[in-house]
């Protein structure tokens, strides 16, 4: 009952001030508004990173250990595809060929870094969406499937493709034959994507020893237990290419991007800076507030509130413009969210695990300026008021 | 029933070292009794004030106030004497942003027994009864000085005190406004049996009160004892 007549008195105050009460909540929305950005792009960055491994859906995955991350993959030799084709609970193996080459924008002329990634797609261990389609067009020599989330500096692409058919692109200097969309998406290593055969890739990437391969693809019989071929796989297998399973792989992606590059340090402080200069202005309302209602606050101690009454005032004072910061911070950063993934083609948009943790953090960050400007109410002194 | 305000041999210095402001001071009031405390500028009246009044922890002697022993009292227990007590300051101290009628109000709000309700209903008489019926609603802004001071008694008297603390309440008003607020104060306090101790230096109000107090150089100079009974 107190909590309430304690949290009206400090609504009352807050709404004296129009001006004041909206700079407040202004401010709060702003820190939102930031913190949500910064989240939301650092887990687009993770999420689009671990696009093309979460593509490539293979139940066990051979890679060189030394490779730090897809994009600048170590090579390992080709000859384990077929080796571990001994297991009797693997079904396909297939190698798979990364590289990165420029694409040269049909429209504009100008070149840009493309991925590409080859293997035999008639094998079936990688099931990109719409490559089935596409899987006997892409036999014929020179021809390639092109990532229709690809970046839009590629080259007006996928309408072209819709209007008149396959057309030619060059691609590493060498012209080839786009016959058909697959849907894969980019990420912050890959600004586009172009699928094709293990044969048309080596016509592009000429230096690359046909001995070597980048990665390859396992499936498994229906039943088999990926763990236990993992663990017969590891000990069988020379030391010169490592297993991982699909979700490991993922995981060994993502991890690149978490811990061996600044990115997830720099929007954390991005949104450590948002936290702390919503807790300034926050701070700086809820002291002002008191400091001019000083005499006020040392009455009602005066009058028999107590101290703790106060702080509950302030504390209020506090979380009320959590709250209506959080509401119009959340829907901006929505709307925000939303405009910014049409723009960078990342993976970004609202979740329910964000919003709360930011919310968390909004609350948390208003509580503490709360805490902070209650120092200021030691200074209402009800000896003074006579 | 005990004296609402009985003290003897307090005292009390503010910085260690310095002259006491209070030396031995004894008083005690009566039931309904109403009493002017003068007494020339840097005598010790307001620090009396606030130690009476909980406000300000007591050094030395004996202070009891509504029953309640005062030296060695907690901030809790202080806290709680101070809502039996109707408080009367110089300014009105009115919250700015709460209308006359809510400022009488938050005096009611620290018993968590009563409704919302009741309270507006309450505080509504008490402007009436200070004459402000019709500006209720009013915020401090809107109202004179001497309206202001009407409401700030009206918040004093709302949760039915058992004493009355007023420290130069005229102070800040012109002449009729200061004797008007008086006058009210001591008649509802009379209404109600409530006793007041009030400070003043205006001699035009002295005639209001049962019995004057005098003090000097942090003594009581004069009738530190009630006379035979409150005067009605
Ligand atoms: N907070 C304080 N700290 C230190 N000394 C104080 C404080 N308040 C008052 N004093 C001193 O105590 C003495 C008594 O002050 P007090 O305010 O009680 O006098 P008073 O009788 O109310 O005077 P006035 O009629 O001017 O209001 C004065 O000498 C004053 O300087
Ligand atoms: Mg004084």
């Amino acid at each position: 009952m107190t909590a309430i007549l304690a949290a009206r008195l400090a609504w009352r105050q807050l709404l004296s001030n129009r001006a004041r009460l909206v700079s407040a909540i202004a401010g709060v929305t702003f820190a939102c508004v930031l913190v949500f950005m910064q989240l939301g792009f650092r887990g687009a960055l993770f999420d689009s990173a671990s696009n093309l491994p979460r593509a490539l859906q293979g139940e066990l995955f051979l890679v060189n250990p030394l490779t730090l991350v897809m994009f600048r993959p170590e090579p390992i030799a080709r000859v384990r595809a077929s080796q571990v084709l001994a297991d009797p609970d693997i079904a396909l193996s297939v190698p798979i060929y990364l590289a990165q080459t420029k694409f040269r924008n049909p429209e504009t002329g100008r070149q840009r870094t493309i991925q590409l990634i080859g293997f035999d797609p008639e094998a079936g261990a990688v099931h990109f969406e719409g490559l089935e389609a596409l899987t006997p067009a892409l036999k014929r020599i020179d021809t390639i499937a092109f990532d229709r989330r690809s970046r839009p500096e590629f080259g007006p692409i996928t309408p072209r493709l819709e209007q008149s058919g396959p057309f030619e692109v060059e691609v590493g200097g060498r012209a080839m034959l786009v016959v058909g969309l697959v849907a894969l998406g980019t990420s912050f290593g890959a600004d586009g994507n172009a699928v094709m055969t293990e044969t048309n890739f080596r016509r592009i990437v000429k230096e690359r020893q046909p001995s070597k391969t980048d990665l390859v693809a396992i499936r498994l019989k229906p039943g088999a237990d990926a763990q236990a071929v993992k663990q017969r796989l590891t000990t069988i297998l020379p030391r010169d290419v490592m297993v991982l399973t699909g979700p490991e792989l993922i995981a060994w992606e993502r991890s690149y991007w978490e811990k061996g590059t600044p990115i997830g340090f720099i929007f954390g402080f991005g949104s450590l800076m948002g936290l702390i200069v919503g807790m300034v202005i926050v701070y700086q309302i809820l002291f002002s507030d008191i400091a001019t209602h000083l005499k006020e606050y040392a009455t009602l101690k005066a009058i028999g509130y107590s101290n703790h009454y106060l702080r509950r005032v302030v504390m209020g004072a506090a979380l009320m413009l959590a709250v209506f910061g959080f509401i119009p911070g959340f829907l901006g950063s929505i709307a925000l969210y939303s405009l910014v993934a049409k723009a960078t083609l990342l993976p970004l948009a609202m979740d329910a695990a964000r919003a709360a943790a930011v919310f968390g953090l909004i609350f948390a960050m208003c509580a503490s300026a709360g805490l902070l400007a209650m120092r200021k109410l030691g200074e209402a002194n009800p000896a003074d008021m006579f | 029933m005990s004296s609402p305000i009985a003290l003897s041999g307090v005292s009390y210095t503010y910085d260690k070292g310095d002259r006491p402001v209070l030396r031995e001071v004894g008083l005690t009031i009566a039931e309904g009794e109403i009493v002017l405390l003068t007494g020339p500028s840097g005598s010790g009246k307001t620090t009396l004030l606030t130690l009476v009044g909980a406000l300000r922890a007591m050094q030395s002697g004996s202070c009891t106030v509504l029953g309640q022993q005062l030296m060695g009292a907690s901030e809790a227990q202080r806290v709680a004497l101070r809502r039996r007590i109707g408080f009367i300051f110089q300014q009105h101290n009115l919250l700015g942003f709460l209308t006359a009628r809510q400022n009488v109000a938050m005096a009611l709000e620290l018993d968590p027994a009563s409704t919302e309700r009741d309270r507006l209903a309450r505080a509504g008489e008490m402007l009436e009864a200070v004459g402000l019926g019709a500006k209720a609603e009013s915020l401090p802004g809107q109202l004179s000085g001497g309206q202001r001071q009407r409401v700030a008694v009206a918040r004093a008297l709302a949760a039915r005190p058992g004493l009355v603390l007023a420290d130069e309440p005229t102070a800040a008003l012109d002449r009729q406004s200061g004797q008007d607020v008086v006058r009210l104060l001591t008649d509802l306090a009379r209404q109600r049996g409530v006793p007041i101790l009030l400070v003043t230096h205006d001699p035009r109000i002295l005639d209001i009160a049962d019995r004057i107090v005098a003090m000097e150089d942090g003594r009581i100079t004069s009738a530190p004892e009630p006379a035979t009974g409150p005067a009605i």
